[in-house]
C-alpha cells in the first residue's frame, strides 16, 4: 500500500493555516487559556464550541444521513456517497474531540466522563455518544485501508459486523445531535428569544440532518475538480431536491416553533439578534431553498456548490446564534472571538481537510476514480467503470 | 452522621442590616485563601469592588445607589452562591465534580473535573467563574464552607457580621426567621424573600428593603427546578435508543432482503 501523494497548492495552503493554528495551540498549552481567548466569566463557551465543537458535529451529520438513506430507507443509487461521508464524519468528529482538548481546561481528566454516572447532564450523554459514535465510524470505515492494505481476516471481522455497527451509529447519531440541543435548553435565561425553546434538540436533530446532503454535495463537487472525475450530476439533483426537503423541514419547524412559543415579535424588534436570526432565515435557509427548487440550479456546478455553501453557513450561523451570539448575561459582560481562538479552530478544520484529500488519493474513497493502485499519476479521467460494492464498500 | 438525621442548612442575608463593611467577604478570603486584587475603577451602576465576582472573590457586597424617597440612597446587595435545593450546575456537570451534600452546599471536586465549564454556563445566578490563566484551571464559586458545616462551624462570613445581617442555620428555621422578620417590619422589608422558591428554592434567602432588581440581582428567575428542562429530554434516551435501533434494524433488513431478492432476479449488485 502507497501512502505517498505528490503536495498540490492546496494541501500547503492547508499546511500553512495548520502551522498558524499549532503555533496559537502551542501557546495556549504553555501559557493557559486567558492568554489567547476571549472566553470569559460570563461566556465560558465561545466560537470554541459554537464552532469548533456545535457546528463540526452538525457537519458530521453527514455521516448518518447519507447512511441512513442508503442503507435503511434503501435508496440504493446514492451508494457512491456513502464511503466519502463516513471519512467526512469520521475527520468531522476526530476534529470536534481535538476541538475538545483544546478547549477543555484539563484536558488530560476527560477520562473522567467514561467513569462518571453523570444521567442528568446533556453534556454526559454527548460525550459517551460521540466516543462510541467515533469508534463506530473507525470501525465502519476500517474496511477500507484494511482491504487496501490486503489484511483479509481483519477485513472480514469489520465487513461481519457492519449492519449492527452501522445502525448503532445511525442511532447513537440521532440521540447526540439531538442531546447537543438539550444542552442549551438548561439556560432560557440566558439565550435570546429568538433561539431558546424547549425544542432545541430537535432544531438540533434537523439542522444536522439539513447539513448532510449539502455537505455530500459539496465534497462531491470539489472531489471530482481536485481528483479529476465527472461529478454525477444525476445523482446530486436527486439530492439536492432531497436536501430541498430538509430546508424545508427545519424552516417550517423553526418557524412554526417560535410562533408556537409566542416569540414570533421577537423577529421584528430592531436588534443585533434580529439581524442575525434574519440572516440565517434569508441567507441560510430561505434563499438556499428557492435555489434548490430552480431545476437550472440543481443540473449545474456552480448552482448546487452556491446553494448548499448557504446552508452549511446557515447552520454555522443557527449553532453560532444558540450557543454564542444570543447569549446575553448581563449587559456590561461581552465577547467577541479573538484571532487565536479562530487560528486553532481553522487548523484543525484545515489538518481534517487536508486528512481527507490524503486519503481520497491512497484508498478507493470514490467509485469515480479507478483503484489507487493504478492510478500512474493523479487521475485525470473518469472512471467509465464503477467498482461493485457492498456496505460501505 | 447519617443521612437521616441531618437537617440541610440555610443562610439569610438580611440586606437592611447591612452596613457596606465588607467583613465578610475579608473573612471568605481568609478561609479560602485567596489571594488580594489590584482593582480598577468601572463605569456603569454599582460602586463596589471589585465590580463582580471572580477566582479570587467569592462573595461580594454590591454598593447600589438607589433613590428611595426623594434622595439617593446607599443600599447594598450581596452576591454568593445560592445553594440551590436543586441546583443546574451540578445537573450540568458531565463527571459528577459539582454535587450537592446532604447539608445543603453544593460544591466542586476539582479531582474530578474536566474543565468543560458547563456549570458556568448553567448557573442562573452566574456564580461559578474560572481561572483562566491557570494551567490547572479550576471552578472558584463560595462553598458555604462546607468544610466548617462538617465540624459544626458556622460559615465563616456568617461569623464576623457585625449587625446580625447574616444569619445561619437550619433551612426551616431560616424561612420562618425570614417571613418573621417581613411580618414584624413591613415597613422595613419589601414582602419578599429573594431564594425561596426562586428555581425551585435555595439555601441563601435574601432580604432587602428595595426591589431585588435594583440592588443587582437577578430577577425574573422561573420558581421550578432548572434542571428540569433537560431531564425531560435526558430521560426519553433509553427508550428512544431502544425504539430507534429496532426501527432501523427493521428498515434496513426489509432492504436487504429486496436487494437479495433483485439479485436473484436480475444482475443488480
Amino acid at each position: 500500500m502507497n501512502w505517498r501523494i505528490r503536495l498540490n497548492w492546496w494541501d500547503k495552503l492547508l499546511f500553512v493555516v495548520m502551522a498558524i493554528g499549532a503555533v496559537f495551540a502551542f501557546v495556549r498549552f504553555a501559557t493557559g487559556i486567558g492568554t489567547i481567548a476571549n472566553i470569559n466569566n460570563a461566556y465560558p463557551w465561545g466560537w470554541w464550541v459554537g464552532y469548533g465543537i456545535m457546528t463540526t458535529i452538525a457537519v458530521g451529520g453527514v455521516g448518518f444521513t447519507i447512511t441512513a438513506l442508503v442503507e435503511i430507507f434503501g435508496v440504493e443509487r446514492y451508494h457512491s456517497f456513502v464511503r466519502p461521508a463516513v471519512l467526512m464524519a469520521f475527520l468531522c468528529y476526530a476534529s470536534a474531540i481535538t476541538m475538545l482538548m483544546v478547549e477543555l481546561g484539563r484536558p488530560w481528566m476527560v477520562w473522567m466522563v467514561l467513569v462518571s454516572w453523570a444521567p442528568t447532564s446533556a453534556l454526559y450523554e454527548v460525550g459517551w455518544c460521540a466516543f462510541l459514535y467515533l469508534t463506530v465510524l473507525a470501525l465502519e470505515f476500517a474496511q477500507v485501508p484494511l482491504e487496501q492494505a490486503g489484511w483479509s481476516r481483519a477485513f472480514r471481522v469489520v465487513r461481519a459486523i457492519y449492519i449492527p455497527i452501522m445502525l448503532l451509529g445511525v442511532t447513537l447519531s440521532n440521540l447526540h445531535q439531538s442531546s447537543l440541543g438539550t444542552l442549551m435548553t438548561l439556560i432560557p435565561h440566558k439565550i435570546n428569544v429568538l433561539w431558546w425553546s424547549d425544542n432545541l434538540p430537535l432544531l438540533y436533530l434537523f439542522s444536522a440532518m439539513m447539513a448532510g446532503p449539502a455537505m455530500a454535495i459539496i465534497e462531491h463537487l470539489a472531489a471530482a475538480r481536485w481528483l479529476g472525475f465527472t461529478p454525477r450530476m444525476d445523482l446530486l439533483a436527486g439530492l439536492a431536491r432531497i436536501e430541498a426537503w430538509l430546508v424545508s423541514l427545519f424552516l417550517a419547524f423553526q418557524m412554526g416553533d417560535l410562533f408556537y412559543r409566542g416569540a414570533a415579535d421577537a423577529m421584528f424588534i430592531a436588534s443585533w439578534f434580529a439581524v442575525s436570526f434574519w440572516v440565517e432565515i434569508a441567507f441560510g435557509l430561505m434563499l438556499p431553498f428557492v435555489l434548490l427548487l430552480m431545476p437550472e440550479v440543481r443540473e449545474s456546478n456552480r448552482g448546487l456548490a452556491t446553494a448548499c455553501a448557504l446552508i452549511i453557513g446557515g447552520v454555522l450561523l443557527h449553532r453560532l446564534n444558540v450557543a454564542v451570539i444570543g447569549l446575553r448575561v448581563r449587559h456590561w459582560e461581552t465577547y467577541f472571538p479573538s484571532i487565536g481562538e479562530v487560528a486553532i479552530t481553522l487548523g484543525i478544520t484545515a489538518a481534517a481537510m487536508f486528512a481527507f484529500g490524503w486519503f481520497a488519493r491512497i484508498l478507493p474513497i470514490h467509485e469515480e476514480l479507478p483503484p489507487p493502485e493504478t492510478r500512474a499519476q493523479p487521475a485525470a479521467q473518469p472512471a467509465s467503470v464503477l467498482r461493485g460494492a457492498e456496505g460501505v464498500s | 452522621m447519617s443521612t437521616s438525621t441531618v437537617k440541610p442548612k440555610a443562610m439569610i442575608q438580611d440586606n437592611t442590616r447591612c452596613i457596606g463593611c465588607r467583613a465578610c467577604m475579608v473573612a471568605c478570603k481568609e478561609w479560602n485563601e485567596r489571594p488580594e486584587d489590584h482593582t480598577d475603577f468601572f463605569a456603569g451602576e454599582g460602586y463596589q469592588n471589585p465590580r463582580d465576582l471572580d477566582a479570587n472573590n467569592y462573595t461580594l457586597i454590591t454598593f447600589n445607589e438607589v433613590v428611595t424617597g426623594e434622595k439617593p440612597d446607599w443600599v447594598f446587595g450581596r452576591q454568593l452562591c445560592m445553594h440551590c435545593e436543586h441546583p443546574a450546575c451540578a445537573s450540568a456537570c458531565p463527571t459528577t465534580a459539582m454535587f450537592k451534600t446532604d447539608l445543603g452546599p453544593v460544591v466542586f471536586d476539582e479531582s474530578r473535573c474536566i474543565g468543560c465549564r458547563a456549570c458556568m454556563q448553567a448557573c442562573p445566578f452566574i456564580i461559578p467563574k474560572y481561572d483562566y490563566n491557570s494551567f490547572a484551571p479550576k471552578i472558584h464559586k463560595c462553598t458555604f464552607c462546607a468544610d466548617r458545616l462538617e465540624v459544626g462551624m458556622d460559615p465563616a462570613c456568617a461569623t464576623v457580621c457585625p449587625t446580625g445581617a447574616i444569619t445561619f442555620g437550619d433551612r426551616d428555621d431560616m424561612v420562618a426567621e425570614a417571613k418573621r422578620r417581613i411580618a414584624a417590619a413591613p415597613g422595613t422589608y419589601i414582602p419578599e424573600i429573594y431564594g425561596l422558591d426562586e428555581v425551585g428554592g435555595t439555601s441563601v434567602l435574601h432580604l432587602s428593603s428595595v426591589p431585588f432588581e435594583q440592588i443587582g440581582y437577578i430577577t425574573g428567575l422561573p420558581k421550578t427546578p432548572m434542571p428540569d428542562l433537560t431531564h425531560r429530554w435526558l430521560r426519553a434516551t433509553a427508550p428512544v435508543f431502544a425504539v430507534l435501533y429496532a426501527v432501523f434494524g427493521a428498515l434496513n433488513w426489509i432492504v436487504r432482503r429486496r436487494m437479495r431478492r433483485q439479485g436473484h432476479e436480475g444482475e443488480h449488485t
